[in-house]
């Protein structure tokens, strides 16, 4: 019980695992893309508080972990901007964003 | 007690809303609940002291994602899309790796999380020799949400040039064939 009311650097890593779980698993079963992207989201945002917290509980100033965090929600942004940019460009040629028939359908 | 209540609200909350992104029956809703996820884990970041990371992901990933993925689902008229899941047997599947996953990793948290862990992430704190002052030479935020929106643009430019390329092919395609 007083590990549970010690907050500390595993329960960080815990929620992030169980966010990473739970990102992971809306990847592989959603069949829209937008949720895909979505899920990755989640994904990404699991790795930082991974980060944040080895950051805060390993080191005094944070700044190492502060400069990897900035640079990973940039490239998950500039990821994300892409995948929406190229899911539009797919459904203006299908009309559906189902991943199922995309993989399905020849290109 | 009011820190520990903190942490264990806000990691409800997350992961009610990340469950709330994969499972939404709407899509709109399915949105909403991205920006909310993101709304409380940077709440999470402040409490390790991160509020600059927390700001700056609130605004780039929070805001701007949240109204581009709004204002596309709004253009396509897809706001009220139901959701549609992948076969029965493809869910247990993928349940059955992603807890096979969780396994092996707590697992590895519980052989290598008192030695090696935080032996290689002192290590490199410690070889690291310069000093650096975060606040002085990250980029400001306003240049970064400028740098995105000129990136989108310069994006959406080149595939719509390439989209009319496309149907000028075509268009001088039919023309030949009715010749």
């Amino acid at each position: 019980m007083e590990e549970l009311l010690n907050i500390g650097l595993l329960h960080y890593l815990v929620l992030s695992l169980i966010l990473f779980m739970i990102g992971l698993f809306g990847v592989l079963i959603s069949r829209n893309l937008l949720r895909i992207v979505m899920s990755l989201c989640i994904l990404i945002v699991s790795v930082i508080i991974n980060f944040l917290a080895f950051g805060c509980y390993c080191d005094k100033n944070m700044d190492t972990a502060n400069v990897i965090c900035v640079f990973v929600i940039l490239i998950s942004l500039i990821q994300t901007v892409i995948a929406i940019v190229i899911l539009y460009k797919i459904y203006q040629k299908n009309e559906y964003l189902d991943a199922e028939k995309i993989k399905d359908k020849e290109i | 007690m009011s820190d520990i209540l903190y942490f264990y609200m806000l990691a409800f909350l997350m992961l009610i809303s990340a469950s709330g992104i994969i499972f939404a029956p709407r899509m709109y809703l399915s949105v909403l609940s991205l920006l909310s996820f993101i709304l409380f884990s940077s709440l999470l970041y402040l409490t390790l002291n991160a509020g600059y990371i927390a700001l700056f992901q609130f605004i780039l990933s929070g805001l701007c994602i949240f109204i581009y993925i709004f204002l596309l689902l709004k253009k396509i008229g897809r706001l009220n899309l139901a959701l549609k899941l992948v076969k029965p047997l493809k869910i247990v599947s993928a349940a059955i790796a992603v807890s096979l996953f969780g396994i092996f990793s707590c697992l590895f948290f519980k052989e290598e999380f008192t030695n090696s862990l935080f032996d290689i992430f002192n290590s490199v704190i410690e070889k690291s020799s310069d000093v650096i002052h975060f606040s002085e030479h990250i980029f400001p935020l306003h240049l970064m949400i400028l740098l995105l929106f000129v990136s989108a643009v310069v994006i959406r430019v080149f595939l719509l040039s390439s989209h009319n390329t496309e149907q000028n092919e075509d268009e001088t395609k039919c023309m030949k064939e009715q010749e």
